[in-house]
């Protein structure tokens, strides 16, 4: 299951994909959105973490873009503004712990 | 006592012409002096041996010599001055009992005698006298006429008659004068206030389309006086956005009578821009016209400090709201939770390395150096929200610029090279020092540096390279700041807190620069490039620095 990583910080990158790796998933990072959707990870990926404000195209209008392709990657939003994470869907925010992380990653895809 | 060289008829005609002549220059409005020159010398023409004078009274009740053609030498300055008494002479006694006096002996009248004028006249040759008050139509003295005659006697009734008449032309005359007089004062008083006040006056009869306006008026439109006004003329100076208002309320109020409060923007032949409060009142003249009697008063001045203190107040309303703790711990919990996050994130890698079977040794103390750098990102986000806050006073010295920016280009190299961001130094070489805080100045250089940096990260085009660049301008120094990144859409709102064009930045940035630029007595500023990218400029007063600083 290939989890794809998309965030314009390079920390979170570097981290993300390791803790994914070392929770058993197989993880990418990708440093926006248009990166991430001429990939070739975009046909494979299981379920994508996703920031929400980025520079160019924003996780949200990602998210958009994926539902007009009719693609059901579910996503797991993660952003450090606090108010966003009340959004109606799943959302970490920043920080959040590796179990946090794994619910939500699981939940996701059996939403799927 | 006067022998008639001419007969009646003749005389009757002659006087006829005469007074004619000196109406009409009443109504042509010349000159008082001239008018009553005429007057006297037409008189005097009425027979021989006949001299005449004209004294005027002012309002401190003193004779001034109106006229006299032919009076003795040195009559006109010694009537200057003298008061309007009974005592002074024949015309001091006419003007004061308001009746003729008629002298028919000067030589034997022992009223005159001992007066220092006396001797002189009876040594010119005067033999009688007759003055006569001119009265204005109120009853108010306005002077004397007075007729001396080479021999004793009173005046005939032809003289009388000559007398009455002219009297009567020489209230008409003086009356005009004063008028007119009284008038130019008033004028000139209105005009006084008018450009006082920056209030200008204007006259429109709708139906010609006649326009008068009043030189203020001019002067704020900024026409030439005289020039013919038109709809089209003022039309011309209105601010384009304006230009529907105004045809609406000219449209409106060529049809209906109907009062108009506006304060319209003019815009002048330099592009500048005036605000003029207009107010007209629909009136109708006396043939029933619609006319439109109005005020232009230029407000521009006004506008201006409202302006000034309406931004203020958004600007102290906008502080308040961002100050707000909402607002800033917003920011302060976003700039925060990105490394508390990867802390977070990479100590559970870290420990669950260890966990692993066999433990990864190497990847867990990688994970564990990333928590510390994060931590240490955070604590970097603390130490510029104190430095934010700290407010700390300036330390004022002698700044080189040049060297400041060197000195910060210096330390930024490796931050840029590591970007693969080029730094471009332009510095002038005869750069004035000016004076301020050192390390604030280099706080705000770096801040538009790596803003230029940021802005290029993403671009393609070209080489990415910063170009900072100081110059002597305007009694200062300039600093100008270039880069070639993806520009700017919206300039206004880049030096408001808590504004950002980065997804990663909190919006302080250009905010404190400009509040340490602006305690600095300087400017800073934003530019869109011609071709990409943005110029960030910042100018400071020149100082002169002693040497020991």
């Amino acid at each position: 299951m290939l989890i794809s990583v998309v965030d314009d910080d390079e920390s979170v990158r570097e981290s993300l994909p390791d803790l994914l790796r070392e929770l058993g998933f197989e993880a990418e990072a990708f440093a926006s959105a248009e990166e991430f959707l001429e990939s070739r990870a975009l046909s494979v990926t299981g379920c994508l973490v996703l920031d929400v404000a980025m520079p160019g195209m924003s996780g949200i209008a990602l998210q958009r873009e994926l539902r007009n392709r009719e693609s059901e990657i579910p996503i797991v939003f993660i952003t450090a503004y606090s108010d966003e994470a009340t959004r109606p869907t799943l959302c970490l925010t920043k920080p959040f712990s590796d179990q946090a992380l794994l619910d939500a990653v699981s939940l996701a895809l059996e939403r799927r | 006592m006067q022998s008639i060289a001419i007969d009646d008829l003749k005389l009757a005609e002659a006087l006829l012409a005469g007074e004619r002549r000196l109406l009409e220059m009443v109504a042509t409005g010349e000159p008082l002096a001239d008018v009553l020159h005429a007057l006297c010398n037409i008189a005097e023409a009425t027979g021989s041996g006949v001299h005449c004078s004209i004294l005027l009274i002012d309002s401190d009740a003193k004779f001034h010599f109106g006229a006299g053609p032919s009076v003795p030498p040195g009559y006109a300055k010694a009537v200057e001055d003298v008061p309007v008494m009974p005592e002074v002479g024949p015309c001091g006694m006419a003007a004061s009992l308001k009746r003729q006096v008629v002298v028919d002996d000067l030589v034997a009248d022992p009223r005159w005698q001992p007066l220092p004028w006396h001797a002189a006249a009876v040594k010119f040759g005067l033999r009688s006298a007759c003055s006569t008050p001119i009265l204005a139509r109120s009853g108010e003295v306005l002077g004397t006429f007075a007729m001396y005659y080479e021999q004793p006697g009173s005046p005939s009734p032809i003289d009388q008659t000559i007398i009455q008449q002219f009297t009567h032309i020489a209230s008409i005359a003086i009356e005009r004068a004063q008028r007119e007089a009284a008038l130019k004062r008033s004028e000139a008083f209105l005009a006084e206030a008018q450009r006082l006040s920056s209030t200008g006056s204007f006259l429109w009869r709708v139906s010609t389309g006649e326009m008068t306006w009043s030189e203020e008026t001019y002067r704020i439109f900024e026409f030439e006086p005289e020039t013919r006004v038109t709809l089209e003329l003022i039309s011309s100076r209105y601010h384009p956005d304006d230009l529907p208002l105004f045809y609406e309320w000219v449209g409106r109020a060529s049809r209906e009578a109907r009062d108009l409060e506006a304060e319209p923007r003019l815009r002048m032949g330099d592009g500048s821009i005036k605000y003029v409060h207009t107010l007209a009142h629909a009136t109708r003249n006396e043939r029933g016209e619609l006319e439109y009697i109005g005020a232009v008063q230029d407000v521009t001045e006004r506008r201006r400090s409202e302006d000034a203190l309406n931004k203020v107040r958004s600007e102290l309303a906008h502080v308040a709201r961002v100050t707000t703790l909402g607002a800033l711990t917003a920011s302060i919990a976003h700039e925060v939770n990105q490394p508390l996050s990867g802390i977070v994130t990479n100590a559970s890698t870290s420990l669950r390395m260890l966990a692993d079977d066999p433990p990864n040794i190497e990847g867990a103390r990688e994970t564990a150096r990333r928590t510390i750098r994060d931590a240490n990102r955070a604590s970097e986000v603390i130490a510029r929200l104190r430095a934010l806050f700290g407010k700390k006073a300036l330390a004022m010295e002698c700044v080189d610029l040049n060297e400041a920016i060197r000195e910060v280009v210096a330390l930024a190299a490796s931050e840029f090279q590591r970007d693969r961001v080029a730094i471009r130094s332009e510095l002038a070489t005869d750069l004035p020092s000016t004076q301020g805080d050192r390390v604030q100045l280099q706080q705000v250089v770096l801040n538009l540096l790596r803003n230029a940096r940021d802005a290029m990260a993403d671009s393609d085009a070209g080489p990415r390279q910063v170009v900072i660049k100081t110059a002597c301008d305007d009694g200062g120094v300039r600093l100008t700041v270039i880069d070639s990144g993806v520009g700017i859409d919206s300039l206004d709102r880049l030096f408001d807190a808590f504004y950002t064009t980065k997804s990663n930045g909190m919006g302080i940035g250009l905010w404190v620069s400009r509040s340490i630029i602006e305690s600095h007595r300087g400017r800073i500023w934003a530019e869109r490039n011609d071709g990409p990218g943005t110029t960030f400029g910042l100018w400071l007063p020149r100082v002169e620095c002693s040497s020991q600083s």
